[in-house]
């Protein structure tokens, strides 16, 4: 995992103090709210609905025990004993005080960890595959070369100040388990026909109010010449963004009204104008942080352990568990589990203390002290010996962690919504919950298969509602919440936009309304199809049907 | 300068130090509950309620200081915007976490709003 270096462990611990200083002057008055308000927003914290909130990057979603155990620290010391895991791989706290907010930066700065560019019209934390060097059919691990954006993204004044916030996503495989599609820029590592290495390049997907899929402008890019080509990138959108209007600030706009072909074209044209690029790194450099995320002292192990294999026969729930939620790895011997943070009637996402701690535990004993965290708002253990995959689900278990419903109908991405955030149009937990319970019998989940369901509670589609094969996004209507259905939409390798089947649901009956979408597929499946492939032969037409002829 | 008034409204800010959802009471106290909020059914109550609010903006004790329309039930004040239902009330989830979360029928409740 990549370590501070010097350099970066002076830049926080000065970002700390700086913000003790303002802290203390605002509480004085010598600064206005006015004044103070984008220097607290710089170091992750909003005022949210009820109280602030602070919101703490994990980089590519990457942590070590010693951090997950800080984490749980926070939550206990300065919050009231949980955290909320986000879609961006971050983590929220609810309740933190402004007064406490210095020494929760400088807790984290202790453990390399901090809140900065979680906010702002500045380069995003850069989001990953959460299997990123691990997942068994990977070309390669892509977070070197997120730390390296990183890197050149903080220290890039020009980036700063950028017409509208910038999101970037990286995988490693094939599959897209980073949505890189639905990003600003989405990066795939994949090799050309020699053999080599490179980049794969989207620019200009995105959710919000006109979500788009990025289009493809590289189809693929010498791994060395990635910061050149983005400095390209940005450029044309520096340029030719619209900063005149808010919503058609973000990349997609641009994209969409130039047309792929021209952006492409454009992009290119800066990029053979750039002969040398600002801020390249030396290939020391690019080694140096590469050397960063260099593989944990692996075992020599044999592919199956005998131990293992006699626990799938005697124990169904632990088989069960082991068939949706641990994946292959990339070293033979060992097992990627997956921790589901959505039990049946929870709240997505969230985390207490007592979990964090106990996963942090896990990690170090029986994880080579990994862990990650999904932008489906689940964690990872990423290296788990085969061997140790029945103590781990015990453990789990212990601490109701052990949801064997990774992908499956309950596995539901949900944004805050009205019980937390300001924005919001309607709460999007409770309705999460309800469908949780309604469809929360594993038998029945298992049988459906392969569902992604994902709530957001207002246009901003923090919750991948556009992204969701069921889509829900809430509304409001004088006073009354309500929530439009899309169906369709997915954020993987073969990313979709989800369309709307038509008038909403109240908050009484839209979960009504899933049940018989569900049920509707069930019946026009045929054997083997998923919920996606099914609804992409069929269409709308049938769902809607079946939805409006029982309201 | 306040708007001509449709409704009675409150005055609600968050707390600068703990970011905290207040009320102004009648006895100019800052509280959590808007059960003993000060009632402004004038515009020239209104203009009393902006400018303490403004006047507490200020000192720091608050920020973000704005009027609420509410439905005064006789035994309850009520929001009539949901979001500011929800302010009122803290979160419908998390309970076990969130002291102040109590009485959450909200659905009940838009029959009174709608
Ligand atoms: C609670 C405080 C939050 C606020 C105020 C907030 C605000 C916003 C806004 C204004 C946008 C639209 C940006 C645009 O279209 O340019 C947005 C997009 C987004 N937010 Fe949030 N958000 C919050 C929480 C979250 C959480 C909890 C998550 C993860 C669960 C999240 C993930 C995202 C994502 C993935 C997008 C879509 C990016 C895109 O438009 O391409 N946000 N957010
Ligand atoms: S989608 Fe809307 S309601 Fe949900 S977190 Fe984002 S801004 Fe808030």
């Amino acid at each position: 995992m990549y370590r501070y270096d010097e350099f970066d462990a002076t830049f926080v611990s000065e970002r700390v103090d700086q913000f003790r200083d303002q802290v203390a002057r605002r509480v004085k008055g010598d600064l206005t709210e006015e004044q103070f308000r984008p220097l607290r927003l710089m170091n992750g914290l909003y005022l949210q609905l009820h109280a602030y909130m602070l919101r703490v990057a994990v980089p590519y979603g990457t942590l070590n025990s010693k951090q997950m155990h800080k984490l749980a620290y926070i939550a206990d010391k300065f919050d009231r004993g949980y955290g909320h895991f986000t879609t961006r791989q971050n983590i929220q706290y609810n309740w933190p005080k402004l007064p406490d907010v210095p020494d929760i930066l400088e807790h984290l700065a202790e453990v390399e960890m901090h809140a900065i560019q979680t906010s702002g019209n500045c380069i995003r934390n850069v989001t990953a595959d959460q299997w990123s060097g691990v997942a068994a059919d990977e070309v390669e691990d892509p977070r070197p070369y997120a730390e390296l954006m990183r890197q050149w993204s903080s220290l890039h004044p020009e980036f700063s100040f950028l017409p509208r916030k910038f999101k970037i996503a990286v995988t490693g495989d094939k599959a897209d388990r980073a949505a890189i599609a639905y990003h600003d820029i989405g990066l795939r590592l994949k090799k050309n026909a020699a053999g080599e290495v490179g980049f794969e390049i989207f620019v200009g997907g995105g959710m919000g109010r006109t979500p788009m899929i990025a289009a493809r402008v590289r189809d693929w890019l010498p791994k060395s010449e990635l910061l050149g080509y983005l400095e390209a990138v940005m450029r044309v959108y520096n340029l030719n963004g619209r900063r005149d209007n808010k919503y058609k600030a973000r990349i997609k706009i641009l994209v969409h009204e130039l047309g792929a072909e021209e952006f492409t074209r454009q992009v290119e044209e800066e990029y053979a104008r750039l002969d040398a690029p600002q801020g390249l790194p030396s290939d020391q450099e690019l080694e140096r942080i590469a050397a960063y995320f260099a593989p944990p002292a692996y075992e020599d192990l044999a592919e199956n352990d005998a131990v293992h294999t006699q626990h799938l026969v005697d124990n169904k729930d632990f088989a069960e568990w082991v068939e949706r939620n641990v994946a292959p790895h990339k070293i033979t011997g060992y097992a990627i589990v997956n921790i589901s943070l959505k039990p049946v009637g929870g709240v997505p996402g969230d985390a207490t203390s007592g979990q964090m701690h106990a996963i942090a535990d896990m990690a170090e004993k029986m994880s080579l002290d990994e862990i990650r965290v999904t932008h489906e708002q689940n964690l990872v253990l990423p290296n788990v010996r085969k061997h140790d995959l029945f103590a781990v689900w015990q453990e789990l278990k212990e601490h109701k962690l052990a949801d064997a419903n990774l992908g499956l109908a309950t596995d539901i991405i949900s944004c805050p919504g009205l019980d937390y955030c300001g924005l919001a149009t309607a709460r999007s937990i409770p309705i999460s919950q309800d469908i949780s319970i309604r469809l929360g019998d594993i038998k029945r989940q298992r049988d459906i298969g392969d569902l992604k369901i994902k709530i957001s509670g207002c246009i901003n589609a923090c919750g991948h509602h556009h992204a969701g094969h069921i889509g829900i996004l809430g509304l409001e209507k004088r006073g009354v919440e309500y929530y439009q259905i899309t169906l369709g939409g997915s954020g993987d390798e073969t990313a979709s936009i989800g369309q709307i089947i038509g008038p909403g649901f109240s908050s009484e009956t839209v979960t009504d309304a899933v049940e018989t979408i569900v049920d509707t597929y069930m019946d026009l499946r045929k054997s083997g199809e998923t919920f996606l492939e099914a609804y992409r032969r069929v269409g709308a037409e049938p769902f809607k049907e079946a939805v409006y002829a029982t309201h | 300068m306040a708007k001509k008034i449709s409704g009675p409204r409150i005055l609600t800010a968050n707390l600068l130090g703990d970011g905290l959802v207040v009320f102004l009471g009648k006895d100019g106290s800052w509280a959590p509950s808007l059960e003993s909020a000060w009632l402004a059914h004038s515009n020239d109550d209104l203009e009393q309620l902006e400018a303490l609010g403004g006047e507490a903006a200020r000192s720091n004790t608050i920020v973000d200081p704005y009027l609420v329309e509410v439905e005064d039930t006789g035994s309850t004040l009520l929001p009539v915007e949901m979001r500011e239902r929800m302010r009122a009330r803290g979160p419908s989830v998390n309970l076990e976490f969130n002291s102040k979360s109590n009485g959450h029928a909200l659905v009940a409740d838009q029959a009174v709003a709608g």
